[in-house]
């Protein structure tokens, strides 16, 4: 079937049913004109996957292949798989990222029961597409274990990395700072034109995009911090009222 | 001295990365962070060189002693080796 997926046409031809189901909200209306890209999964990484994910069903397993497959393949399309979660703040994105255990989920989750017009648009495994005005960061289906985002893009205005910390602080980090710290989070293909293009794609998004280090716990003032770091205002105007 | 078929060579954010590509990659994984001079020598080294004209070319590009300049270009060579880079 044909999806609609970070702007692109995408034909999944999948074996098992688990994806028809876990992409539904993707489905593209029309099942006819041309496609951007095709992704199926062969044998030899079905059971390369199954080895590393023992327990899980083979339509969880295809999932994931599919998903692995397509990010392979848009970096010629000006598009970057990134390892992160994505919340909206009124129109406008922020990117939070760290390894597994650094309290990226904590952290978001405080942002959206604190402060007003917030939404998640991906909490795991977003793509961003490269436009001539910067980053835009799309839901897709696959948005981690916590199921949580959304169908939308929006613009993408900051990257914050985040570290565990029993102090709140917030710096801006310099190019060569991100650079080491987004491959932690990137997807490189094997293949020498994708591999490039990711290259590429991640230099712009460190030249487009301000990024910070988030040093935190997990008190309110920690969403203070890195919301008026990042957004340039005022924390009081955005949190919500009591028993909103 | 050469360097292998298979590496891409990109300046991002800054700083120049290497990382394999093809073939190449299933054997080596993980990337390369070279800094202004080991960029330079590994742009020369893609073609077949002697370490004495990377010492003639490092010192033509560079403010650098060819004492220095051999040091330094021994010293990247013998780690290319070491590392499997080299043809």
């Amino acid at each position: 079937m044909i999806y609609d997926i970070a702007g692109l046409r995408i034909n999944i031809e999948n074996r098992c049913s688990y994806t028809d189901n876990f992409c539904k909200a993707y489905l593209s209306k029309d099942q006819t004109s041309p496609v951007d890209l095709t992704t199926r999964v062969t044998m030899e990484e079905f059971l390369a996957e199954k080895e590393t994910s023992e327990g899980f069903s083979d339509g969880y397993i295809e999932n994931i292949c599919l998903y692995r497959n397509i990010c392979k393949q848009i970096p010629t399309l000006n598009r970057l798989l990134l390892h992160a979660a994505i919340l909206e703040y009124d129109g406008n994105g922020y990117a939070f990222l760290g390894r597994s255990g650094t309290g990226k989920s904590t952290h978001t989750q405080l942002w959206l029961n604190y402060l007003s017009k917030t939404r998640m648009i991906n909490g795991d495994k977003p793509i961003l597409q490269a436009t001539d005005k910067g980053f835009l960061a799309y839901g897709t289906p696959w948005m981690g274990k916590e199921n949580l985002g959304c169908n939308a893009s929006i613009p993408l205005k900051g990257l914050c990395f985040l570290e565990q910390a029993p102090e709140n602080s917030i710096r801006k980090l310099i190019p060569s700072e991100v650079s080491a710290r987004l491959f932690a989070q990137i997807l490189l293909p094997q293949d020498e034109a994708n591999a490039v293009a990711t290259l590429d794609l991640v230099d712009r998004l460190i030249m487009y995009t301000p990024a910070y280090l988030l040093r935190c716990n997990i008190s309110e003032e920690a969403v203070q911090t890195s919301f008026e770091e990042m957004t340039g205002l005022a924390y009081e105007t955005a949190r919500k009222n009591k028993g909103e | 001295m050469k360097l292998k078929k298979g590496f891409v060579l990109r300046v991002v954010g800054g700083e120049s990365v290497v990382v394999p590509v093809g073939e190449l990659s299933k054997t080596f994984h993980g990337m390369i962070n070279l800094n202004e001079t080991g960029a330079f020598l590994w742009k020369f080294f893609t073609e077949e060189h002697t370490v004495e004209e990377g010492v003639v070319a490092l010192c033509a590009e560079y403010d650098v002693s060819p004492e220095q300049a051999e040091k330094d270009v021994r010293k990247f060579v013998e780690t290319l080796q070491a590392n499997g880079f080299a043809e």
